[in-house]
């Protein structure tokens, strides 16, 4: 006889949506994957070296649940160094991966507040997230014309109905498109102006030419910034994020990160350890390939009359595809990112990479 | 009283443990972390991971390969037979997987019949769902055995399932196939879901008999079961576990894992495939050193005439300190203060179990005799 116990279970979880929506690949499978959140670099041989030279001197174990403390202590410099904050090891709790960042910010931060406000378009681990355990949502709807981010008069009204906690992506998972330094600093302004606070998503910051500004260097006090070690590394399938916040936000992150997973796989931290060393190396080298790329793409789609979205980070672009245009990727054997998961219709997301001018051509 | 005090459950075993790093010679026989490194074969197995499969992708629920060795350990060990890609999923440790399996299967206001003592995050997960734990207490007297007639008295028209953690942690009790078998049909009886854990099940001593629901008639379709390398293979830090389940529960546990934390480290994934697969010949040799371990340590409580449930399986003792007439914190607190030895208050695990201590046997003997040694002189100063 079938189980009315777990029928009813079964039901419960079909009724929420948010769980079923699909993830994009965490890190691309082969160079014709363009739908992936990470582009693929093969590892630096040095950073392999400090994963394996930890497991054979035992390091083996548990370690502490925030992540071990060297760790902490990179990644705090290296937000300082690219943000302009003042963030101390005490401030950092390092996850498994990004994902794990949005959860723990989400549920956990979102717990303190009656409301969150988060943007119509985002990536669709959000949404994942809030369905977990539903939080009371403000949507903040987005502007194409933006690169589907909400505009400031957007946020402004929802602060002013009394939300006060923001879900912010800058640069947006979707397009790349990321706030100026000046719209920064008004989001800024108007978290202090409402006593309000912010998870603040910049893990994409820093294939922004010239940097991308942080809310956390001017409202770090009400931040929580949450991103990957380090995005675009090669480290993407070994799952190593991290959240930056207050002390008082982070015991209570740090209690629930217990009760979740205990501590985040060593092998992945002394791997981000090591990588924390010679991120800079790379970075720019990666940053103009890219940069190169992405140009080519660009005058590509502007030649054959595709709509772009405004987006600045380097390492992807949004297009405006309808089914027709989607058939002819899937012909061309591209993967590519659906709109729809994030929440944007008729849009898709490419990487950039060798294969995205033959994703430009299939949809032209 | 102190801040110390004031903190209960999982924060006062992270005050304890901060406290422990303050002293060098301290002799930890607190936290569930093996003292034996992960076997060379696995490190090398990560090792070559890391240069041939580094930008591998997985599913959420896990690499297929690693799922086909998960499906096997079950079937071989468990007898539990499981479609690995359907009733499978991987999780970042046995403890992602506890918290996932307790929000799978209960929600706001459902029961979890909750036989006491039991590992403190089961408590804490079902917070997180909304779920209220009914605890069915158990006594040392009787080796912490959950009589199958009062789990059933403790049914109400809101239980929705029912956890079985054998062997126990922190009572280490394992439950005999016999009141498996009354527990499975009793679940089956009030058509409850049944957690199981599994994490020690390659730990059972003398003639104790480890036996999954899920295994038993009636128990796979309405049975969770985790598990994890973290005990067996001492791979704590790699964060490797899994649920198995009927695939229409699991498919929704895929759900609720990608929703968590997106996925599992493709290293770790890698390392377990070579655990699973490879030579257990480590195993073995620490559930011997763990079985002389366990005799050392029952002999020592015995001489100072403590009493506690006979450790049938697992990697501990819980033993009951009423004699000291104090709270279990403050006695842990003390013997760590004054003889540098970690153990854990019971009050950490239940508010009812404020007169007992888990202690560990996942020291090197000269270790654990010197811990027992100091033990023995901070019980006769209490």
């Amino acid at each position: 006889m079938a189980s009315q116990t777990k029928t009813k279970l079964l039901a419960r979880h079909a009724a929420n949506a948010a769980l079923n929506i699909p993830l994009p690949g965490i890190a691309m499978r082969d160079a014709h994957d363009l739908g992936a959140d990470e582009p693929f670099y093969p590892l630096d041989e040095r950073i392999i070296a400090g994963a394996v030279e930890a497991l054979e001197s035992g390091q083996t174990h548990y370690v502490d649940v925030p992540g071990i403390a060297a760790l902490r202590e990179a990644i705090a410099k290296h937000l300082n160094a690219a943000c302009g904050t003042s963030w101390q090891s005490a401030n950092i709790l390092v996850t498994a991966g990004l994902q794990e960042a949005r959860f723990l910010t989400i549920q956990i931060i979102g717990a303190q507040f009656e409301q969150i406000g988060v943007p119509t378009v985002a990536h669709p681990g959000l949404q994942k997230a809030l369905g977990v355990r539903r939080r009371q949502v403000v949507s903040l709807p987005v502007e194409t014309e933006l690169g589907c981010l909400p505009s400031l008069d957007e946020i402004a009204a929802a602060l002013k109905n009394g939300c006060r906690l923001l879900y912010l992506e800058s640069p947006s998972r979707l397009s790349g498109a990321a706030y100026t330094q000046n719209q920064v600093a008004r989001i800024a302004d108007m978290l202090a102006q409402h006593d309000a606070a912010a998870i603040w998503d910049q893990g994409l910051a820093r294939w922004v030419d010239e940097g991308c500004s942080s809310l956390a260097a001017l409202a770090e006090g009400a931040t929580a910034a949450i991103g990957e070690a380090w995005h675009g590394i090669g480290l993407g399938s070994w799952l190593v994020g991290s959240i930056a916040a207050p002390t008082d936000w982070i015991a209570p992150m740090q209690s629930q990160k217990q009760i979740m997973a205990i501590c985040t796989s060593t092998a992945s931290q002394y791997a981000a350890l090591a990588a924390s060393e010679i991120v800079g190396e790379t970075h720019q080298q990666r940053l103009g390939q890219m940069r190169r790329q992405r140009a080519a793409a660009l005058a590509m789609a502007s030649e054959l009359g595709l709509d772009l979205l405004p987006g600045a980070a380097n390492n992807l672009l949004a297009l405006q595809a309808d089914a027709a245009a989607r058939e002819r990727l899937a012909e061309a054997g591209i993967d590519f990112a659906a709109g729809e998961d994030f929440g944007a219709r008729d849009i898709v997301r490419l990487n950039i990479g060798a294969a995205t001018a033959t994703a430009i051509e299939a949809l032209g | 009283m102190s801040k110390k005090k004031q903190a209960a459950g999982t924060n006062l075993l992270y005050q304890l443990i901060a406290e422990a790093r303050t002293y060098d010679d301290v002799i930890v026989m607190g936290r569930g972390d093996p003292d034996f490194d992960t076997p060379a074969h696995i490190v090398a197995a990560a090792k070559h991971a890391m240069i041939h499969h580094q930008a591998d992708v997985a599913p959420a629920a896990g690499l297929p390969a690693l799922r086909e060795a998960i499906a096997a350990r079950v079937k071989r060990v468990n007898n539990i037979d499981v479609d690995p890609a359907s009733e499978v999923v991987v999780t970042n440790g046995g403890q992602e997987a506890l918290f996932l399996m307790v929000l799978a299967a209960l929600g706001e206001g459902d029961e979890l019949i909750v036989p006491e003592p039991n590992y403190n995050t089961y408590a804490d997960s079902l917070a997180f769902a909304g779920g209220v734990k009914v605890a069915v207490q158990t006594a040392h007297e009787a080796d912490f055995r959950a009589d199958p007639a009062v789990v059933r008295a403790a049914i109400t028209e809101k239980t929705r399932a029912l956890l079985l953690v054998s062997p126990n942690n922190p009572a280490a009790n394992v439950i005999s196939p016999a009141d498996m078998r009354a527990l499975v049909d009793l679940a089956s009886e009030h058509d409850l879901m049944i957690l199981a854990d599994d994490i020690y099940d390659l730990f059972v001593y003398d003639d104790f008999v480890h036996t999954s629901p899920a295994s038993l008639p009636g128990g796979k379709e309405r049975s969770l079961t985790l598990n994890a390398l973290s005990k067996a293979y001492s791979m704590t830090g790699w964060r490797l576990g899994w649920i198995v389940g009927p695939a229409d529960l699991m498919a929704r546990v895929a759900e609720l894992k990608a929703a968590i934390s997106g996925g599992t480290s493709i290293i770790s994934q890698h390392a377990g495939i070579a655990a699973l697969t490879g030579p257990q010949d480590a195993v073995d040799m620490m559930a011997a050193a763990y079985a002389r371990r366990r005799r050392l340590v029952l002999d020592a409580l015995d001489e100072m005439g403590m009493q506690y449930g006979v450790p049938q399986g697992g990697q501990f003792v819980f033993a009951n300190i009423a004699f000291t007439g104090m709270d279990s914190a403050e006695v842990a607190q003390r013997i760590l203060s004054e003889q540098h030895v970690l153990a854990y208050p019971g009050s950490a695990f239940s508010k009812e179990r404020k007169d007992y201590l888990r202690m560990t046997f996942l020291q090197p003997e000269e270790q654990l005799v010197e811990g027992l040694r100091r033990m023995k002189l901070a019980m006769a100063s209490l």
